[in-house]
């Protein structure tokens, strides 16, 4: 029973930071009908430059994000404006794969190049750590992980639903000509969205840098289960995605006890397809995922 | 003669390396007045809409509102000229509140008293917009969504709405509330540029008519006597007279 609580515990806080990982997805696909498999590459890369960070200067990893966080903005109001705005709308999604599937390799080569393969890991004087929490015994870094994640979807959140530019984000994603009709400017506005899609990256790349080894080719491992958390929460919805990267972190922690961790990784797939069959508009996003 | 409030003078407009699909089209919008497009699927009347609103750039001819040319201007310069344009089928945002819906149609507007007399005059004037604030716009019926979408058009106060075909998909009581209120629209002051498949009801509360069939107007003149025109039948099948 403790054990089935433990893993429960630990299910709630993976899924807390799949959500955060996922986040970006959303947003590129809300913003511009893109697949953005490069997404995971960026995590990785976030992850590779708090470690040099650290490594170089003693200081915690995430004093990076002052840095990373703006830098991936820019980065991702370039990749939108420079490459992604230039494909043909008709044949946009398709060719986005291709596309960000390039960039995710350019990304993994070039951390081959500088950092090599050899796997990193951050030193950390509080990595072995752990806390009480309701009777479950909890490494530290992944509550800071997890409390990562939580500020962030929170900024988010606030931000898509109170400031003004979050209205007009949310207006592009749900109807880009009627946004146009009503002044928003929705080239800025699906710029400004892709930067902050790559901003998430930057957090994300850094929380899950605390508690794992990294290498240039760690993003293959990734994108599979946060492309199925975003099509069973629902393309396009932020919060159709946080919960479903909840259900399926929880549910995948669950599974390892009866299955072991590496059938327990099939749980993503299995929820995929069951979703792509039974409601591929996705369970817990809204109607804009049936628009399509 | 009054001048007009928005012209469409010899306009020439296409999609991509396709053919031309408005071919050396007129259309006059006088003030405070409705004026009808009809013709068949496909005659070109929502690419009239979306050249008049700057989504689609003309490839000639002129746009003219409220006498300066405005011709190859975007949305957002015709929108603060007082041009609005409610899209053909549904175009609320339906993951948002029906109020937020509504305050988007203002997002243009930086005066806040300004912002809350119009979010009172479109409560007024559509019900539901009121009574539905807090749900989300894609819950509501198709009727009640086209009113979200004329309510969030009128926020900037326009001088001339575009309405792509609001009766579509609608029962016939729904269908009457759009009609009614475009009535009110005109009535209040406002021009309206109507396209309506539903052609017939559409020319009863119209002042002009213009019927439209591959990219060109071929009849046009008075709502009544347009109603009464033998040829408008022809027309409207989709068979023009040589
Ligand atoms: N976005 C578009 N891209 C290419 N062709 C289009 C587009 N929209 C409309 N068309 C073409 O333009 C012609 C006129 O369309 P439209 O103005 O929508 O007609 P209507 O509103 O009268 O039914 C049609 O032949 C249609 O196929
Ligand atoms: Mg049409």
């Amino acid at each position: 029973m403790s054990l089935v609580f433990q893993s429960l515990v630990l299910g709630v806080l993976m899924g807390g930071l799949y959500a955060l990982l996922a986040a970006g997805l959303t947003l590129y696909f809300g913003v511009m009908r893109v697949v953005m498999i490069a997404h995971s590459a960026f995590l990785v890369l976030a992850a590779y430059l708090a470690w040099t960070f650290t490594v170089h200067t003693g200081l915690d990893p995430m004093l990076s994000l002052l840095v990373t966080v703006p830098l991936f903005f820019a980065l991702g109001v370039a990749v939108q404006r420079l490459l992604v705005a230039r494909l043909r709308p008709a044949t946009l999604t398709m060719m986005s794969v291709l596309l960000t599937f390039a960039v995710a390799l350019v990304v993994e080569g070039l951390l081959g190049f500088v950092f090599s393969g050899t796997h990193r890991r951050i030193p950390l004087s509080y990595s072995g750590a752990r806390l009480e929490l309701f009777g479950a015994s909890v490494a530290l870094v992944k509550l800071i992980a997890f409390g990562l994640a939580v500020v962030t979807l929170a900024g988010l959140h606030v931000l898509l639903k109170v400031t003004r530019f979050g209205q007009a984000l949310r207006a592009t994603m749900q109807h880009r000509e009627a946004a146009r009709l009503l002044g928003v400017d929705t080239d800025r506005v699906a710029g400004f969205g892709f930067g902050l899609g790559l901003a998430t990256a930057a957090v994300g790349g850094t929380a899950l840098a605390l508690d794992s080894t990294i290498y240039p080719s760690l993003h293959w491992h990734w994108i599979g289960p946060l492309m199925a958390i975003i099509v069973v929460g629902g393309l396009g919805s932020v919060a159709g995605a946080a919960v479903a990267a909840l259900v399926l972190g929880v549910g995948q922690n669950l599974l390892q006890l009866p299955l072991g961790t590496t059938w327990a990784q099939t749980f993503f797939y299995a929820a995929l397809f069951l979703t792509l069959i039974l409601r591929p508009q996705g369970f817990f996003g809204g109607r804009l995922a049936q628009r399509f | 003669m009054a001048a007009d409030l928005l012209e469409l003078v010899d306009v020439e407009a296409g999609y991509g390396r396709a053919a031309l699909v408005l071919r050396g089209l007129t259309v006059r919008v006088p003030p405070a007045s409705v004026v009808c497009l009809v013709g068949p699927n496909g005659a070109g009347k929502s690419t009239v809409l979306k050249v008049a609103s700057g989504l689609l750039a003309p490839r000639g001819g002129r746009i003219v509102l409220d006498g300066r040319d405005v011709t190859g201007r975007g949305p957002q310069s015709l929108l603060a000229a007082g041009l609005s344009h409610v899209l053909q089928g549904h175009s609320v945002f339906p993951e948002m509140t029906v109020g937020e819906n509504v305050l988007l149609g203002a997002y243009t507007v930086r005066d806040k008293v300004r912002v809350a007399e119009r979010v009172d005059f479109v409560r007024t004037l559509f019900p539901v917009v009121g009574a539905r604030w807090d749900a989300l716009a894609g819950a509501l019926s198709g009727g009640q969504q086209k009113q979200v979408e004329f309510a969030r058009s009128l926020m900037v106060s326009p001088r001339v709405v575009l309405l792509d075909e609001p009766s579509m998909g609608l029962d016939p009581k729904a269908t009457a509330t759009v009609f009614e209120q475009i009535t009110r629209m005109r009535d209040a002051g406002t021009a309206v540029l109507l396209v309506e498949q539903n052609a017939r009801r559409a020319l009863e509360i119209a002042d002009q008519g213009c019927v439209l069939d591959l990219g060109r107007v071929h009849l046009s003149g008075p709502a009544p006597a347009l109603l009464t025109n033998p040829r408008l039948g022809d027309l409207y099948l989709g068979h023009p007279p040589p």
